[in-house]
């Protein structure tokens, strides 16, 4: 599917996929440490706000506190066992299962963030990939990227079918962009210092719409060619960074570069640290295979 | 397979969001510029108010997560459990008034614009 012709060489694929635990894991046991105790409000959360979604959707009412905690408490521990190599067969199900019931539980209380969905969907590809005998796991490294790209183009789609081709004269991007810094001013957040200016840019926005769209709808490009997966994956970024500046609104595993890494040559990364990884049985291909 | 999973939302109404497998619609419709946003703030003995974070106002930092909870709380007339409740937060002795400020948010982000109407919706005393 990634049509990278490096993936042809069977090293290059595990090396690969090597640092994509790496880094996938090792976000998820930061974020889930840094975020345990926001994550634990849900313990103090009135019983009526309970809206569960998604593999939750079944619950009719909140979960035992001690469920919910003990989840909090294994996943960022799991998450690290995955990352440094430790028993993968059992610690990245554990990891993935986790870490999507925990993001699941508190996506469950009134509203739905889309900030840890790519997390949650890598974990879960990559813990089938380190749990299943058999050598070849290219299957692997192509689905991520798919999962990647396929959230930018259902979010490309996503306005197409609400707003059509509206949303390119920049007005819809205007009033999103207001709206979303009055909310966070009238409810005691902090707002984007730069979002003032850009409203009174008027002109800026048709283009700043036009090449978000462009972002999100040519995604698939970037399963192409390697050179199409770098020139589309340095957009994505800039797209980012342009929503952190002007939103205040961070997404943390895609500016980070770890949502865009399935798409590019990060084994040259595990190459450059592989005395490190050594050290902790992250460079070799041993520690794929015997988890 | 992963194609099958992740354009699956596709198959939905975009409005029919969830969770992992999200369809992306927090930016996709014109929101406009004219908004009744719901929040709460402290009245202050001076006349004045101060802004509540969202922490005092649902027990979270997620902003989001904070006005969809005083949303909510006022369509279903639970205004003034929410105010009790974030009164208990604050503190004895400190009122609070949950409120729907209207507002031009492109006035107000763009021009420091005040809202144009605010509407009362409870008011508690800590």
């Amino acid at each position: 599917m990634l049509a990278d012709p490096r993936l042809a060489d069977p090293m290059v694929i595990d090396r690969r996929l090597t640092v994509l635990r790496v880094l996938v894991a090792a976000y998820a046991a930061v974020w889930s440490a840094v975020r345990a105790p926001a994550l634990l409000d849900a313990l103090d959360f009135a019983d009526r706000r309970f809206d569960p979604v998604g593999p939750l959707a079944w619950l009719n009412s909140p979960l035992p506190d001690g469920l919910f905690v003990l989840a909090v408490v294994v996943t960022p521990v799991a998450a690290l066992a995955m990352a440094i190599g430790w028993r993968l067969r059992l610690t990245a199900p554990v990891a993935a299962a986790s870490f999507m019931f925990v993001t699941t539980y508190r996506n469950s209380w009134g509203q739905l963030f889309h900030t840890e969905n790519l997390v949650a969907l890598h974990l879960v590809v990559l813990a089938i990939a380190l749990s299943v005998r058999g050598r070849d796991r290219r299957w692997a490294i192509d689905a991520m990227a798919v999962l990647t790209v396929g959230t930018y183009l259902v979010a490309g789609i996503a306005k197409l079918r609400i707003s059509g081709t509206a949303w390119l004269d920049g007005d819809v991007l205007r009033h999103q962009i207001a709206f979303d810094n009055a909310r966070k001013e009238l409810l005691g957040d902090v707002s984007s210092p730069f979002a003032g200016w850009l409203l009174r840019q008027g002109w800026l926005l048709g283009p700043a719409a036009v090449m978000s769209m462009v972002v999100e709808l040519l995604a698939p490009l970037a399963l192409l060619r390697a050179r199409f997966a770098v020139a589309w994956s340095t957009l994505a970024l800039g797209f980012h960074i342009a929503i952190l500046v002007f939103m205040a609104i961070l997404f943390p595993y895609h500016l980070l570069g770890i949502a865009l890494a399935p798409l590019l040559p990060v084994e040259r990364l595990g190459a450059t640290v592989a005395p490190w990884l050594r050290r902790f049985r992250l460079g070799s291909t041993t520690s794929l295979r015997t988890g | 397979m992963a194609t099958a999973v992740v354009l699956s939302p596709l198959l939905r109404e975009p409005a029919s969001d969830t969770y992992p497998l999200s369809t992306y619609p927090m930016f996709a419709s014109d929101r406009g510029a004219d908004h009744r946003i719901a929040t709460a703030v402290e009245r202050l003995p001076a006349g004045t108010v101060d802004r509540l974070s969202p922490d005092l106002i649902a027990g979270t930092d997620e902003v989001i997560l904070a006005a969809v909870t005083v949303q909510r709380s006022i369509a279903r007339s639970e205004a003034d459990e929410l105010c009790a409740e974030i009164a208990a937060r604050l503190g004895a002795g400190r009122a609070v008034e949950v409120r729907v400020e209207t507002v031009d948010v492109v006035a107000l982000i763009a021009d420091d614009a005040d809202p144009t109407a605010i509407h009362v919706e409870a008011t508690c005393v800590g």
